[in-house]
């Protein structure tokens, strides 16, 4: 895949979120779905591993890169990551104009939210993957628990799931 | 120091980008504990920002596209020291951090062989399925403990049938959600 395509998809992406997996939709739908360059077992792993290290969520659109098209698409991917960070660069030239401006915030609410429904759409296929047996659904309920529900890093819990993963199979010889 | 005071002193290039690389790449959680994290340093520890400086960096960076944490480093960076401590600020909160995420990458993607590392790695995709809800549910939490739960239901719901039920693309969504956005007041 020519990378300047790749970086305009994945910036596609980024510039349309405001959080962390809140490109995930947008990703999913454009490499996934529509131009096939991923597997939706790919993009799953590239967000494990984007949420396995430390730094910002958003990193796993190198990890995103990285599966499409090896280290020039990792490359692409940290800067289609980077680039909309500059865009605060003339916000902050006009914030005492318009950053109370009640339309404006309400405008972003909105498309927060909505990112949210998008999220929880992306979800979907994911889960039917993933979640194949009892043990990997609890996981994901536990999981799911303690992310939202504490402030556990989710480092943790990745490093966790794997240790059981590996445990359980070991029991399983 | 007060609140509305300037800032101390001009703090040197390699200092700031010494503290991004710290922040940016030995930090795990995203971006919030990130940003707290460099809060401490740069207005508490060594007062290169001030408070007012420091909240108006946070405010605009939640309403910035993309990574809010990357947004952040730039505003501040760009205060303390200009557009290329800007520039630095995203190479060194970012740049080693994408190195282990490639190297992640290729673990996971290497685990296919190994019955042990294939267990583990399904473990590890489990989890993530439940953090992807969670991230979902900490968008849609302020809202809701704000009162405006009609909204976020209205707008996730939406969302997902226009997502689901009807196929239409994220961007012709958000779309609809900037027009949505514009369009719904709330009761005073």
């Amino acid at each position: 895949m020519k990378l300047v395509l790749l970086y305009f998809l994945l910036l596609k992406a980024t510039i349309t979120s405001f959080s962390g997996l809140g490109s995930l939709p947008m990703i999913h739908s454009d490499l996934v779905i529509k131009h096939r360059i991923l597997t939706e077992r790919q993009l799953h792993t590239a967000v494990a591993a984007g949420r396995s290290g430390p730094g910002p969520i958003g990193l796993y659109v190198v990890a995103v890169g990285y599966a499409a098209a090896g280290v020039p698409g990792a490359i692409a991917g940290w800067l289609a990551m980077v680039t909309p960070a500059f865009l605060i660069l003339p916000l902050l030239r006009y914030a005492s104009q318009y950053a109370e401006d009640p339309r404006l915030k309400r405008v972003i609410q909105a498309v927060v939210l909505s990112s949210a429904g998008l999220l929880l759409s992306a979800t979907i296929p994911f889960a039917r993957e993933a979640l194949e047996h009892w043990w990997t659904a609890s996981l994901a309920l536990i999981s799911f628990l303690l992310t939202a529900g504490t402030r556990i890093d989710s480092a943790w819990v990745i490093l966790a799931s794997a240790f059981l993963g590996a445990i359980s199979a070991l029991l399983m010889r | 120091m007060s609140k509305t005071e300037a800032p101390e002193s001009r703090p040197s290039f390699w200092s700031i980008f010494l503290i991004f690389l710290k922040a940016g790449n030995l930090t795990f959680g995203g971006g919030d504990p990130t940003m707290a994290i460099l809060q401490r340093e740069f207005c508490e520890r060594r007062h290169w920002l001030t408070a007012e400086q420091y909240s108006l960096a946070y405010s605009l960076a939640r309403v910035t596209p993309g990574t809010n944490v990357l947004a952040f480093c730039v505003a501040v960076a760009r205060m303390m020291h200009g557009a290329l401590a800007a520039v630095a600020s995203v190479i060194a909160a970012s740049g080693p951090s994408a190195v282990l995420v490639v190297w992640l990458t290729v673990f996971y993607q290497n685990s296919s062989g190994n019955p042990v590392a294939m267990l583990a790695v399904s473990a590890v995709l489990s989890a993530v399925v439940g953090m992807m809800l969670a991230a979902a549910v900490s968008l849609l939490r302020p809202h809701v403990k704000a009162g405006k739960w009609q909204r976020a239901a209205v707008f996730c719901a939406s969302t997902i049938i226009l997502r689901e039920g009807f196929n239409l693309s994220p961007v012709q969504i958000l779309a609809l959600a900037v027009l949505g956005g514009a369009l719904w007041k709330e009761r005073a």
